[in-house]
C-alpha cells in the first residue's frame, strides 16, 4: 500500500552550518518525484533526513499521514536504494534481497517465494547464489533495487543509484527504475543531478539550490517557463537581458535594455509582459541575422555544434550568446543583428531575478 | 641499470636480513638436527620431559586465555571508540596508543605494584576489610595472564578499529533502512565483516603472547615458567645451547604455522578483500 | 541519534580505559614516593629518586647506550628502508611477491629467537664486538616499522611528479632527494619516531645480547629490581614514559594521531 510523503518546513544544520532552510514538499501517491541540483544544493540532505539518518532543526515529516520525524530509520519501512549500492558482501544475492524480509519475520518458503519472484522480475534469477563481488555495476544495482522493493515499502527512495553506471546503462537503467515504480505504483524520491535524468522519468521535479526548492513543476513546464533566473539558467536559457518597457501599443511591447538597445515584442507570441521583466533566450533563441532588426552586435569566436554555429556576440546590452545557421557560416569582428524567437524564450518577472 | 633499479634499491635490506636474520635463525633451527645424539634427539628429549611439557602447555594456556580476554575487551571497546565523536575518538586513540609506547619493562612492572603483598590491591582488599591477610597475587599464572592481557589490549583496540572503520556507512544504513535493530545490524553486518581483522589481531596477540619473555619472567618468575623464560634460563644459566635452540625451533614453528595458517582463513572469510 | 550505544558498552568502555592508564599513572606515583620502598598512593612527594637514577654509574652508562644504539639501529633502517620501500612501490612489477615478505620477517620471527641466534652465530662464532651484535638486531628489529610506515606514504605519492621532473631535466639522483624525500617527509619521521622508540624498549632481542660492560636500559632496570626493589625503577620508567610524551608530541605536531589508528 503505497502512501503520500509529506515533507513540512524542515530545516536541518550539519553542525553549525545549515542546510535546508524552511524546506516543504508534498509526494502524491503512486508519484516520482526527483530532488535535481548540483552537489551541495541539500537534495541528499533531504533523503537522509526522510530515511531517518539525520534528524532535523525543525518541521515535520509525514508519510500517509503519520509522523515520521522522530521515529529512528529502523521503523521507518522506506525502500532505499544508494549511490554506490551498499550491497552486504558477506551475503549472497539471495540473502542480500531477503534481509529486509527476515528483519521483519518473514522466513523459509514464504521467504523464499517472494525473493525469487523478486529476483525474476530484476531478471537475476540465475544470480541467487553469488556474491556481490562477482557481479557488474548494472547487475548490482538490480539486487539494490530488488533488496529495496521486496518489502514492498510505502516509499521508495534513490539516491543517485546510476551516477556509477556507464552512459548507456544509465540510460537503460533508468527506463527499467521508471517502469518498475509505475508497475507497482509506489511513492518514489528520486535524487540526481542528471538533468536529462530527473526529466526523462518523473512525474514532477523539484530543482534545489542551496537548500531551498527554487521551483518544483512538471518537467514540460521547468524546461519553457522556468519561474526564475537560477531555474531559467539551469535548464538552459544562457542569456538574461533584464528591460524596461517604454512604450506599449496594444499587443505590442517596446522595451529596452542596456545600452540603449531597443526590442519590440508581441504579448501574442511571447506572453503577458510587465513593465520590468528580464528576456530569458536559449542561444537557439537569439537568430543571427543580417536584417535591421534586433539586437545590434559585433561577432566573437564561432563554434560548430553540428547542427548550427554558435556565436559569442558582443553587445550593447552585454555578451550573449546566439545560434546562426549552417548555410551562412559569419566570421569573427563581422557585424549582425540578433533576433529573439519566440518559441525559444520566455519572460521573467523581476522579482524572481535572483 | 633501470631495469635492475628494484633490485639494487631492495639488495642493502635483503642482504640484511638474509645474513642477519634468515641464515643465523636457520642455523639455530638446523643444529638442533645435527647433534651427536642423533637427528631428532634434542625434540625426544624435550617431549619426554614432564617437566618441559608442562611449560609448553602453560605457555599455549597463558596465551589462549590472554587473546579469548584481549579480543572480546579489544572489540567491544574499539566498537565504542569507533562510534564516539571526532573529538573523543582521538582522545581515546591516545590514550590507547600511549601505553603501546611505553616499553613492555614499564607496562609489567606497574603490576608488580598493583599485585604485590603492599601492593595497590591488596591495601583496598585489606582497608575495605575484604581480606585479613594480604593475598599473594604474584607468581601465578593469573598475574601473567592479567599483565599480557594489559600489554596487548591496545593492540587489539587499534586493530579492530581500523577493521570497524573500514565497514562503508552506507552498508549500515542500509541495514537500518531494511529494519535491522541495532543488535541486528552488529551480529548481521558488522561482526561478520569484522571476523577476518579479528582472526589476524587474535593471530598477532597469541604469537606475542606465545614467545613473551619480560612479562613472565617479572610476574611469573621460576614459578610460572613458559617457553620464553625456559629458553632464557637454557641459553644463558645452565648454557645448554641445544636445549634452548630447540626450543627456539618449536617458537618458530608454531609462530608461523599459525600466521601462515590464518592469513588463509583471513582471506578466504574476507569479502571486502581489503 | 546514529550513534547511539548501550549504556553498558559505554560503562565496560570507561573501565577499559582506566585500565589502560591506570597502571601508568601508579608508576608515576610510586616514583614521586618519598619512601624507601615502593608504595602507590604516594607517602610524601619527592623528586629525589629522579635524582638517584643519574647517580647510579649503571643507569648513566646504559641510557647511553641505549640512545646510541637507537640512533644506529633507526638510521641503518632509514638507511637500507626507505631505498626498499621505494622499489617495493615503484618497481613492483620487477619485484616477486615474497620480497616484501621478507622485510618484515623480524615481525614473524620472536624476538627471542633472533637474539639467541645473533648471539650463538654471529657474536660468538665470529667473535663480533657486542655492540655491533645489538646494532644489528634493533636494526633488523625496527626495519619492518620502516619498510611499512614509508610504503604507506608511497602508496599516496604520485610519482609522475618524478617523472615530471625528469623530463624537465632533473638527474635522477637529484630527484630522489628533492622531490621524492621532501613529499614522504612526515613518514620518515613517523617510521624514524617507531623505530627509535621500539628500539630503546626493547627486552627479547637485548636480553640475549647484553653483558659485562655492555647493557642497555631496560635489561638494567630490569637488573636493578632483582637488587633494589625501590622507586628508582619507577622513576626510570617515568623517564621512559617523558620520552613517549615528547615523541607523541612531536608525532601530533607533524602527522596527527590518528595516524596511529593505521
Amino acid at each position: 500500500m503505497t502512501q503520500a510523503l509529506s515533507i513540512q518546513n524542515i530545516t536541518a544544520h550539519y553542525g553549525t552550518t545549515k542546510v535546508l532552510e524552511n524546506l516543504s514538499l508534498e509526494v502524491g501517491e503512486g508519484e516520482l518525484v526527483s530532488l535535481l541540483g548540483a552537489s551541495g544544493c541539500g537534495k541528499t540532505t533531504t533523503l537522509r533526513l526522510v530515511a531517518g539518518f539525520l534528524e532535523p532543526t525543525s518541521g515535520k515529516i509525514e508519510l500517509g499521514g503519520k509522523d515520521l520525524t522522530r521515529l529512528p530509520a529502523h521503523q521507518r519501512n522506506i525502500g532505499l536504494v544508494f549511490q554506490n549500492y551498499a550491497l552486504f558482501p558477506h551475503l549472497s544475492v539471495t540473502d542480500n534481497v531477503g534481509f529486509g524480509l527476515k528483519q521483519r519475520g518473514v522466513t523459509g518458503p514464504a521467504k523464499t517465494k517472494r525473493v525469487n519472484a523478486m529476483l525474476e522480475r530484476v531478471g537475476l534469477a540465475p544470480f541467487g547464489d553469488r556474491l556481490p563481488g562477482a557481479l557488474s555495476g548494472g547487475q548490482k544495482q538490480r539486487v539494490a533495487l530488488a533488496r529495496a522493493l521486496v518489502i514492498e515499502p510505502p516509499l521508495l527512495m534513490f539516491d543517485e543509484p546510476l551516477s556509477n553506471l556507464d552512459a548507456k546503462l544509465r540510460v537503460d537503467m533508468r527506463v527499467e527504475i521508471r517502469q518498475l515504480q509505475r508497475a507497482n505504483g509506489t511513492t518514489s524520491v528520486y535524487v540526481t543531478h542528471d538533468q536529462e535524468e530527473a526529466f526523462s522519468i518523473s512525474d514532477r521535479v523539484a530543482i534545489m539550490h542551496a537548500g531551498r526548492i527554487m521551483q518544483l513543476d512538471m518537467p514540460e513546464t521547468l524546461y519553457q517557463r522556468p519561474a526564475n533566473a537560477f531555474v531559467a539558467r539551469f535548464v538552459g536559457f544562457e542569456n538574461l537581458i533584464p528591460m524596461m518597457v517604454v512604450a506599449r501599443d496594444g499587443d505590442g511591447v517596446t522595451a529596452e535594455a542596456a545600452g540603449g538597445v531597443r526590442l519590440t515584442l508581441s504579448q501574442d507570441q511571447f506572453g503577458a509582459i510587465p513593465d520590468a521583466f528580464t528576456l530569458a533566450c536559449r542561444a537557439d533563441g537569439l537568430a543571427v541575422t543580417t536584417g535591421a532588426d534586433g539586437i545590434p552586435a559585433t561577432l566573437g569566436l564561432r563554434t560548430y555544434l553540428g547542427r548550427a554555429y554558435q556565436y559569442q556576440c558582443d553587445t550593447p546590452a552585454g555578451h550573449l550568446t546566439a545560434n546562426g545557421p549552417l548555410t551562412r557560416p559569419l566570421e569573427i569582428g563581422a557585424a549582425a543583428r540578433l533576433v529573439p524567437v519566440p518559441e525559444q524564450c520566455t519572460i521573467l518577472a523581476p522579482e524572481a531575478v535572483a | 641499470m633501470k631495469r635492475f633499479a628494484g633490485w639494487t634499491l631492495s639488495t642493502p635490506a635483503t642482504l640484511l636480513v638474509l645474513v642477519f636474520l634468515i641464515l643465523p635463525v636457520l642455523a639455530t633451527i638446523v643444529t638442533t638436527f645435527a647433534t651427536t645424539a642423533g637427528p631428532f634427539a634434542p625434540y625426544l628429549s624435550f617431549f619426554g620431559s614432564g617437566f618441559r611439557r608442562t611449560v609448553l602447555w602453560r605457555t599455549i594456556q597463558i596465551s589462549l586465555a590472554t587473546t579469548a580476554i584481549s579480543v572480546v575487551i579489544g572489540f567491544l571497546t574499539a566498537y565504542v571508540v569507533s562510534r564516539s565523536p571526532g573529538w573523543l575518538k582521538s582522545i581515546l586513540i591516545i590514550a590507547a596508543v600511549f601505553p603501546l609506547l611505553t616499553g613492555v619493562v614499564v607496562r609489567s612492572f606497574a603490576w608488580l605494584i598493583i599485585l604485590g603483598k603492599n601492593g595497590i590491591l591488596n591495601s583496598a582488599l585489606l582497608s575495605t576489610g575484604l581480606i585479613n591477610e594480604p593475598l599473594s597475587m604474584l607468581y601465578t599464572q593469573g598475574a601473567v595472564i592479567t599483565a599480557m592481557v594489559y600489554l596487548f589490549v591496545p593492540l587489539m583496540v587499534l586493530t579492530l578499529v581500523g577493521v570497524l572503520e573500514a565497514i562503508p556507512d552506507d552498508l549500515l544504513q542500509a541495514s537500518a533502512s531494511l529494519g535491522a535493530k541495532p543488535t541486528a545490524t552488529f551480529m548481521q553486518v558488522i561482526l561478520p565483516l569484522a571476523v577476518p581483522g579479528l582472526i589476524v589481531g587474535a593471530v598477532l596477540v597469541f604469537t606475542g603472547s606465545f614467545t613473551a619473555y619480560a612479562t613472565p619472567q617479572l610476574l611469573g618468575g621460576e614459578a610460572q615458567m613458559v617457553m620464553g623464560t625456559l629458553m632464557y634460563q637454557q641459553a644463558m644459566v645452565t648454557f645448554d645451547w641445544v636445549s634452548a635452540s630447540t626450543i627456539a625451533a618449536i617458537m618458530v614453528v608454531i609462530t608461523i604455522a599459525i600466521v601462515l595458517l590464518m592469513t588463509r582463513v583471513a582471506r578466504r572469510l574476507n569479502p571486502m578483500a581489503v | 541519534m546514529t550513534r547511539n550505544i548501550h549504556p553498558v558498552l559505554i560503562a565496560l568502555t570507561v573501565l577499559v580505559f582506566i585500565f589502560l592508564v591506570g597502571p601508568l599513572i601508579i608508576v608515576l606515583g610510586a616514583a614521586l614516593s618519598d619512601t624507601s620502598y615502593l608504595t602507590f598512593p604516594p607517602q610524601g612527594l619527592s623528586l629525589r629518586w629522579f635524582g638517584n637514577i643519574f647517580e647510579i654509574e649503571a643507569f648513566r652508562r646504559t641510557i647511553v647506550t641505549s640512545l646510541e644504539i637507537a640512533f644506529l639501529s633507526t638510521g641503518i633502517a632509514l638507511l637500507v628502508g626507505v631505498p626498499a620501500a621505494y622499489a617495493l612501490n615503484r618497481y613492483r612489477i620487477q619485484l616477486p611477491g615474497w620480497l616484501s615478505t621478507l622485510f618484515i620477517l623480524p615481525v614473524l620471527v620472536p624476538e627471542l629467537v633472533l637474539g639467541f641466534s645473533l648471539l650463538k652465530n654471529v657474536a660468538t662464532q665470529f667473535h663480533a664486538p657486542i655492540f655491533i651484535s645489538l646494532v644489528l638486531g634493533h636494526s633488523l628489529l625496527v626495519l619492518p616499522y620502516v619498510v611499512r610506515v614509508i610504503s604507506a606514504s608511497l602508496a599516496a605519492f604520485d610519482f609522475s611528479i618524478e617523472e615530471a621532473a625528469i623530463s624537465l631535466g632533473s638527474p635522477r639522483l637529484k630527484t630522489f632527494f628533492t622531490i621524492l624525500l621532501p613529499n614522504v617527509r612526515s613518514g620518515v619521521i613517523a617510521a624514524f619516531i617507531l623505530a627509535f622508540i621500539t628500539s630503546i624498549n626493547d627486552v627479547s632481542i637485548s636480553i640475549f645480547l647484553t653483558g659485562p660492560g655492555i647493557s642497555t636500559l631496560p635489561i638494567q632496570i630490569l637488573a636493578h629490581m632483582e637488587q633494589f626493589f625501590d622507586p628508582t625503577v619507577a622513576s626510570v620508567s617515568v623517564l621512559l614514559m617523558g620520552l613517549t610524551v615528547a615523541v607523541m608530541a612531536a608525532v601530533e605536531r607533524t602527522l596527527g594521531l590518528t595516524f596511529f589508528a593505521k
